[in-house]
């Protein structure tokens, strides 16, 4: 079979984005047309991307497209490429999925805003810069892919006139997000300045076991730049700021997608191009960087009173769950860190969905004011539920398979170091977890049980159109977590094997022996082998949770005769609470909630509560002390 | 020579940095901002500079590969990153107008109701 | 036949019929001796079972604020979820469906049952039930960090060399090697757990979600009829599954040669640790405030299992 005619697509893919962006300004008001438009535009990328599962992940190749065919010449790479292994394609489908199911969604919900027009221009920008990014191969085409994206998420967060937080948030993200762009630049150049060439393979090729102090410098800018561009620990605020005052499904977008790239930045620029994830001191980095951003962000998400700034935080703690997953080094923390990516995406969209749709009915996401909105809106209660159940973990919906992988991998990593820290970092995990299921029982007890304030009487259940793409994650979440074995074979283990085989990438793109030519070390992990330290059986779960409640069942319907009647009546016998007293509104919520352990930590939260001062000169403060000290760690220790 | 530029290129960041956490102003720090762009655009250029070498412009007929030249491969990130840093300025002065009809002030300390 | 096996296992044996009968035992036996420990007669014990049949009979009441298909489902997931875990569970080196979940997955499962009470209650509208939720959890929170590591200290033990979660190796290991509760280095992990076992099937002194006296069982207040009896029932299984993972974690040693006999040993072992660590507790102590049970979690409770991770990986 030939892979010729695949080498157009992922480029077609990324274009499909931009020229969609631009036709869609042309339709004007016409909403109808350019929902037609927006719609058809990411459908052909994501069925583009779809198509090449079987070449890339299932034939294990590898697609290079060398823009205006200025192909290598004389080992040195002159175009731009865009390479496409299964590491990107990974990245790229989730990008696609997210996006398309965000956009769906977008075509109601943004009817409530006055200027819709630009909508979906700054939206399929952000996308197209995304998909740019992750299926490029060249370090410079990366940065002005950031760069795109940035700012369309900028002018997405900014977008909402009648939010009056919107313009402060963009304004946060803006300048804290300089510094990200300014180290990835300024990584950028000073690779350059060394190796002459801008093309992945090509630096991967020459970097790797030739470090001197310049390259020690740029990779601390590079790993610093990607790390903001995914809100790591000390960035973590103006993710919440951004998710917070962006429309929902912008959110799903900012969280969803945009801290996968710097992600993958992070995987490309330390499993890749300059592979120092081997070095025992990087693993430490980035498992500490991730287990405070993990911990931090969900003790904050704890004290929030807004459903999305909660939501936001939470994003980054499970930001912190991939890079911790991630810097374990072993095929089983990578897969496990890349499974929680791509739950992750599902789940904190469909929760993003979710907020979207409480605030769409009410018109607040504030959650002193809301409550008992299961009674109005019960299928936006269901999937609420859904997506709190994958996030905080239970089986078998996805967050659990991932989070297990990763608890295994911890665990593993601490047998084979032999070092107590890593068993730590499970506990860690582990109660995060807990913690984060906490917070969801807030959600939940604050939105959407409880009483129903007198105020919501008239809501509604959101429109069918935005209702689809939240059913659809809710059945994604359910189905990624229920065959993790599928996901692992097709999915994880090819992306697996990509992020550790970088000779195979090399070879794509400057010619087979190139690899073995000019780099020094090409593999630090001889085979990509999963080891699990335990089972876990979902289907085989499921059915003896189906083969029980159907004996449940039928004891319960052979005994129908004795057992008492099922009152429903609305009249006010069945208003009055157990006491007898009269049903007054008390809506437990939000803030009431788990008064003992917010009093046993309250120094701590109440430190953290400060430290998040809200004030542009302390984050920027933070961001670039975090520079500081990745670099003379880096300097240090490498 | 070379040297020269590579010290302002550094002193212009940290020049951009220290008036992004110094500065209340928020005007103070978009200019902060473009500051720190300048140092990093002076110094891309100053990557690709060859002493001696001329301007990088061949027709095919006279390129050999003995050629002494300046890198245009800088140049032409630098040019990029200008454009890009000129659209980054101006979104965040559009900022600045609408924070300060809706904040009524430039001050940062007073623009958090984003905090905690 | 073995398709016949499986479905008396899921139906009979570890499963459904099983581990309600011996819950509601082991909850009549509780009853029945904090009593005689407090000199009162007590109730007879099969006192939960007759409260069991009796509730079934009585008229099932929904609030009408109440958020009704979470009110009315969630009872039944929880106990479904528990009978399934019970399968999971090696009662006696019997384990029903072994190799499908390990020992992070049990730690798992056991808080769905948890989590449907508190929707449950969460559904119910009721501001009792409200802060019964709140404290639900923080008791939650408090006794996942010490069960975790406990978890954890086992898993290295019996890992030999590198680590395991499974529960089959644990107790292949224990077979081996003697169990764990006669290994000193995991003394205090066994401490730990016994002190956990209350606080996760919510009796005394930990039962801060559901007390009684101060917010009327909490997330149950509204319940009646049918799904409270579901409730009450499910509790009774907690506990039997609480002890039985006690046994098999700490106990999984004793091994006669006769299946049968193993098994009835291990169950006999469960009474007993419900003896120590539910009954002896509630008879001699009050309840807890909630901001105490969290703070004696996470620093007595965990501080011994702690102490136990670390002998575990440092001493040979």
């Amino acid at each position: 079979m030939t892979y010729e005619i695949f080498k157009h697509f992922p480029v077609l893919a990324i274009m499909c984005y931009f020229v969609g962006a631009f036709i869609v300004t042309l339709a004007g008001k016409r909403r109808m047309l350019r929902n037609v438009v927006a719609g058809a535009v990411m459908l052909i990328s994501l069925s583009l991307l779809l198509s090449l599962v079987v070449p890339v992940m299932v034939d294990g190749q590898i697609i290079t497209y060398w823009m205006g065919n200025w192909e290598p010449v004389e080992g040195y790479a002159i175009g731009i490429a865009i390479e496409v292994d299964a590491l990107s394609l990974f990245f790229g489908l989730l990008v696609a999925i997210a996006v398309a199911l965000a956009g769906f969604y977008s075509f109601r919900y943004i009817t409530q805003d006055d200027a819709n027009g630009p909508f979906f221009t700054l939206f399929l920008m952000l996308s197209g810069g995304v998909m740019g990014i992750v299926l490029s191969g060249d370090l410079f085409n990366i940065y002005v892919m950031l760069e795109v994206m940035t700012f369309a998420a900028v002018g997405l967060t900014a977008f909402r006139s009648w939010n009056p937080n919107a313009r402060e948030a963009a304004f946060k993200y803006l300048v804290v997000g300089s510094i990200g762009s300014t180290c990835v630049l300024l990584g950028t150049a000073l690779v350059y300045a060394q190796c002459h060439t801008l093309n992945l393979a090509q630096i991967s090729a020459m970097l790797p076991g030739n470090m001197n102090p310049t390259m020690v410098f740029a990779f601390a800018m590079l790993f610093t730049g990607f790390g903001c561009k995914s809100f790591m620990f000390p960035f973590q605020p103006i993710a919440a700021d951004a998710h917070g005052a962006a429309p929902s499904s912008v959110s799903v977008l900012i969280s969803g997608v945009f801290t996968k790239t710097g992600v993958y930045g992070i995987i490309r620029v330390s499993y890749f191009l300059f592979r120092t994830m081997g070095l025992t001191s990087m693993q430490t980095l980035l498992v500490f960087i991730g287990c405070v951003s993990m911990f931090v962000c969900v003790t904050m998400a704890l004290n929030q009173h807004d459903f999305k700034r909660l939501l936001a935080f939470h994003s980054i703690s499970q930001i912190g769950y991939i890079l911790t997953a991630l810097g374990l080094c072993s095929a089983l923390g990578i897969a496990g860190g890349l499974y929680h990516a791509i739950n992750h995406t599902l789940f904190k969209g469909l929760l993003f969905l979710t907020a979207g749709a409480v605030l769409y009915a009410t018109g607040t996401t504030y959650l002193e004011k809301l409550g008992g909105l299961a009674r109005k809106m019960p299928q936006t209660a269901a999937l609420f539920m859904v997506g709190a159940f994958s996030i905080s973990g239970i089986p078998p919906f996805n967050g659990f398979a991932s989070k297990w992988m990763i608890y295994q991998a911890t665990y593993e990593k601490a047998a084979e170091t032999g070092s107590i820290g890593y068993a730590l970092v499970t506990v860690v995990c582990v109660v995060t977890s807990v913690l984060t299921l906490a917070s969801f029982i807030k959600v939940g007890q604050s939105v959407f049980f409880g009483q129903l304030p007198l105020e919501y009487e008239n809501v509604k259940e959101t429109p069918l159109s935005m209702r689809i793409p939240m059913w659809i994650m809710a059945a994604l979440c359910f189905l990624t977590g229920l065959f993790p074995d599928l996901m692992v074979e097709y999915l994880l283990g090819p992306a697996t094997a990509a992020v550790l085989d970088t000779a195979r990438y090399i070879d794509a793109a400057m010619g087979a022996g190139y690899a073995e030519i000019v780099a020094n070390s090409t593999a630090y992990l001889a085979e990509p082998v999963l080891v699990f330290a335990g089972t876990w059986d979902p289907v085989s779960w499921l059915l003896l949770f189906v083969i029980v409640m159907c004996a449940v069942t039928l004891v319960s319907l052979a005994g129908r005769r004795s057992r008492g009647a099922l009152t429903l009546a609305d009249d006010a016998k069945h208003a009055t609470f157990f006491g007898g007293e009269e049903a007054e509104f008390s809506h437990v919520a939000s803030g009431d909630l788990f008064w003992g352990f917010k009093h046993n930590l309250r120094g701590y939260l109440n430190f953290m509560s400060r430290a998040h001062s809200g004030i542009t000169n302390d984050y920027v403060v933070w961001g670039v002390c975090a520079m500081a000290v990745i670099t003379v760690y880096c300097f240090i220790f490498m | 020579m070379m040297l020269a530029n590579y010290i302002g290129a550094i002193a212009l960041i940290v020049i951009g940095f220290y008036a992004m956490i110094v500065k209340h102003d928020i005007i103070k720090i978009v200019i902060g901002m473009g500051i720190t762009d300048y140092g990093l655009n002076l110094l891309i250029v100053s990557i690709g500079f060859n002493e001696g070498g001329t301007a990088p412009i061949f027709t095919f007929g006279e390129l050999t590969s003995g050629m002494y030249f300046v890198d245009p491969v800088p140049q032409a990130l630098t040019l990029t990153s200008i454009v890009i840093g000129a659209c980054v300025t101006a979104m965040a002065l559009a900022l600045c107008v609408r924070l300060y009809k809706e904040y009524g002030t430039l001050d940062s300390r007073r623009i958090r109701r984003l905090h905690g | 036949m073995e398709f016949l096996i499986k479905i008396v296992y899921i139906l009979i044996f570890p499963g459904l019929l099983f581990s309600s009968v011996f819950g509601l035992w082991l909850a009549g036996i509780d009853r029945k001796v904090v009593a005689r420990m407090q000199r009162r007669v007590g109730p007879p014990v099969l006192q939960p079972t007759y409260d069991f049949f009796k509730l079934l009979g009585k008229e099932t009441i929904v609030p009408s604020c109440a958020a009704r298909h979470t009110f009315l489902i969630a009872p039944y997931v929880g106990l479904i979820s528990l009978v399934v875990t019970a399968l999971f569970i090696p009662i006696g080196g019997l384990q029903a469906f072994g190799g499908m979940a390990d020992m992070v997955v049990v730690l798992y499962l056991i808080t769905i049952p948890s989590l449907a009470m508190i929707f449950g209650g969460s559904a119910s509208a009721s501001p009792f039930a409200g802060v019964g939720v709140s404290r639900s959890m923080v008791a939650i929170m408090a006794y996942e960090l010490p069960l975790i590591l406990v978890l954890l200290s086992i898993g290295r033990a019996a890992g030999g060399t590198y680590v395991t979660f499974s529960l089959e190796r644990v107790t292949l290991y224990q077979q081996m090697f003697g169990s764990f509760l006669f290994d000193w280095r995991l003394i205090p992990a066994a401490l730990a757990m016994l002190l956990v076992i209350p606080c996760e099937v919510g009796a005394h002194p930990f039962d801060v979600g559901e007390a009684e006296t101060e917010i009327c069982e909490g997330p149950l207040v509204e319940y009646s009829g049918a799904p409270l009896a579901v409730f009450k029932l499910s509790h009774a299984i907690k506990m039997f599954i609480m002890t039985a993972l006690f046994c098999a974690l700490f106990l999984g040693g004793i091994s006669t040669g006769m299946l049968w006999l193993d098994v009835v040993i291990a169950l006999a072992l469960c009474s007993v640790v419900t003896l120590i660590c539910m009954t002896l507790l509630h008879a001699i102590t009050a309840r807890l405030k909630v901001e105490q049970v969290f703070k004696f979690f996470w620093t007595v409770v965990s501080g011994l299992a702690l102490v136990s991770l670390i002998l575990v990986w440092f001493v040979d």
